[in-house]
């Protein structure tokens, strides 16, 4: 059967600039945390310059609590914040404005409680703390023409037109790397799908194992049956959800790898395809 | 009869703005607004650089809420904010004074109100890929204060001398002939009514289809020069009949209700003492050095 192309109105959305600052790793007083057996610990992981652990590497098994692969950015300015999380899409274009490694180019892998850019080690090591980050947003208004109910979120176009999405019996096929039951859907829960994440919950390490959820990396592409994420996040029959795995494993009850919702729709008109290589890395052919 | 003007009394002020940030309200807020038919949407909307949309470009079919072609700039507290919202006049200069594209010149083609209070800039997408949030842009404002001779009842408004000059108008029998692209009736003006005529923008209303395709408005670009018929934008915005404004397009169409292109108002007054061309090229681009 022929393949029918994806057709989508990525020429009428806008390119827009949003700025962020590259953020300091920050504690509450006295810096520890809850695991699930209730034993306090301090792990790194959020905020600021991650060296070591990239897009593409694996979600569990760090020293650390949720992980922000790469370099963290956000502003202080509270509607500034806002404007980052509601604009920035994974995929876009990010330009260093200041310090040392003032105009490298890095690419956005996702969205915690800031933006997370991937830049190439050799730029990594010139970031400093403060810098400025401009993103060039690209992708808020993305809608594919053939699936009106199918809803789209936080995705470049670049990104959507590389993600291998067939049509299949008039259902939109995503390939994804793994498939997450809804009962283990946790934190991220009380916020509107528009911001921020939602974490798996992990505390339950045997069945983890068992599904295989342990072997999950950063940048996966996911799915989640019986999750609406139109406007909320939920539990609610023959609604799928596809997202992506952005920060790392989390040792709290009730957390655990975050994704990020790209796409939302009815069980009839989106589907996926299990393809262990569905990883961000892969498709936007990220250098590390 | 060509027009003349005070241009040689006019003061030319530097004012200052910073390319701004989009914002959105923090949490519990939700970041959805609601179009005409009261469905949520999230969309682009006023302020930052914007890459892909020039004036002349259509005002239409982008999916954006009032989006502003280029660059658009705001001062850091609120009554430097409004100096730089007065004073900035169509047409004026803008030069960067900071950041990667330092130097660059382009030139103001628009004002946003209400909510927004920025003024909008071209510069040529090359040099606005070297353009970053937070550059300072200096304008060499002028044209507060233009006045026409013998049209003492029309108040120029955010009119650079240099715009009005190319804009083709003629007297006759006691008239300004102005080229203009559209001529909008009064009624379908929206959100800007009752503020200030002297910044900001005046929206044309576009919920209503069958209306615009019978005034052909849907073909509208950014920049385009027009007329609106019984409206008078001498001190503040509102109807009147027989008088009438002239403005420029400045900012796209949106989904919210009363919320369709943006007008930066150039000229206005009580009484009908002009006369409109219908022509297509009525539009600053055609009327200012410009580079896409």
């Amino acid at each position: 059967m022929k393949q029918k192309s994806i057709k989508s109105n990525a020429k009428t959305l806008i390119k827009m600039v949003v700025a962020g600052y590259v953020s300091q790793p920050s504690f509450r007083s006295p810096g520890y945390i809850p695991d699930n057996d209730g034993k306090s610990v301090i792990y790194p992981g959020m905020f600021g310059v991650v060296n070591n652990v990239k897009v593409g590497d694996k979600a569990f098994g760090w020293a650390g609590d949720h992980i922000e692969p790469g370099v963290s950015i956000d502003s202080e300015h509270i509607n500034e914040h806002f404007a980052l999380h509601y604009m920035v899409c994974t995929g876009n274009k990010a330009i260093v404005r200041s310090g040392e490694a003032k105009g490298s180019i890095g690419i956005v892998t996702g969205e915690h409680a800031r933006n997370l850019v991937h830049f190439e080690q050799n730029t990594l090591d010139k970031i400093c703390v403060g810098d400025q980050i401009d993103i060039i947003t690209h992708g808020r208004g993305l809608k594919l023409l053939d699936f009106p109910d199918i809803e789209l979120k936080k995705i470049d176009p670049n990104l959507l037109k590389s993600m291998n999405l067939k049509i299949v019996d008039k259902k939109l096929i995503v390939d994804v790397a793994m498939e997450l039951p809804i009962r283990i859907m946790g934190s991220g829960a009380e916020l509107n799908s528009e911001y921020v994440d939602q974490d798996l919950m992990s505390g339950d390490r045997s069945l983890m194992k068992k599904l295989k959820i342990d072997q999950m990396r950063l940048g996966d592409l996911i799915v989640i049956n019986h999750a609406d994420h139109r406007w909320g996040r939920s539990f609610k029959k023959d609604y799928i959800s596809i997202a992506i795995c952005i920060h790392g494993d989390s040792v709290m009850t009730g957390h655990g790898p975050g994704i990020m919702t790209i796409m939302t729709g009815k069980r009839k008109n989106l589907g996926w395809k299990i393809n262990k290589k569905a990883n961000i890395k892969n498709i936007l052919k990220v250098k590390i | 009869m060509k027009i003349e003007t005070n241009e040689k009394l006019l003061v030319n002020v530097s004012v200052m703005g910073s390319v701004c940030q989009p914002n959105f309200q923090s949490l519990p807020a939700e970041p959805y607004r609601l179009d005409s038919d009261g469905n949520p949407f999230l969309l682009p909307s006023w302020g930052s650089i914007v890459h892909n949309v020039s004036v002349g470009d259509s005002a239409f079919g982008w999916e954006a809420d009032c989006i502003h072609p280029g660059v658009s700039i705001k001062y850091s507290n609120e009554a430097g904010n409004r100096g730089l919202n007065i004073l900035s006049c169509v047409g004026n200069e803008a030069m960067i004074m900071t950041g990667s594209a330092k130097n660059s010149i382009g030139f103001v083609s628009g004002k946003s109100g209400r909510f927004s209070e920025q003024v909008i800039i071209h510069f040529p997408k090359k040099i606005r890929e070297k353009i970053s949030i937070n550059d300072k842009i200096l304008i060499k404002s002028i044209g507060v204060g233009l006045k026409i001779k013998n049209f003492e009842t029309v108040f120029c408004k955010s009119l650079s001398p240099k715009l009005l000059k190319q804009m083709n108008i003629k007297i006759s029998n006691k008239k300004m002939m102005i080229p203009v692209t559209h001529v909008i009736p009064e009624y379908l003006i929206g959100a800007g009514s009752g503020l200030t005529s002297e910044s900001g923008s005046l929206h044309i209303q576009t919920t209503d289809n069958l209306e615009m395709r019978k005034y052909n408005l849907n073909n509208m670009k950014l920049g385009d020069i027009v007329y609106i018929e019984n409206y008078d934008s001498s001190y503040q915005h509102g109807f009147l009949r027989n008088a009438w404004a002239i403005g420029i397009i400045g900012q796209t169409n949106g989904p919210r209700a009363g919320y369709g292109p943006g007008i930066t108002i150039l000229m206005s007054s009580k009484t009908s003492n002009a006369k409109t061309k219908i022509d297509p090229k009525a539009n600053i681009v055609n009327y200012i050095k410009f580079v896409k």
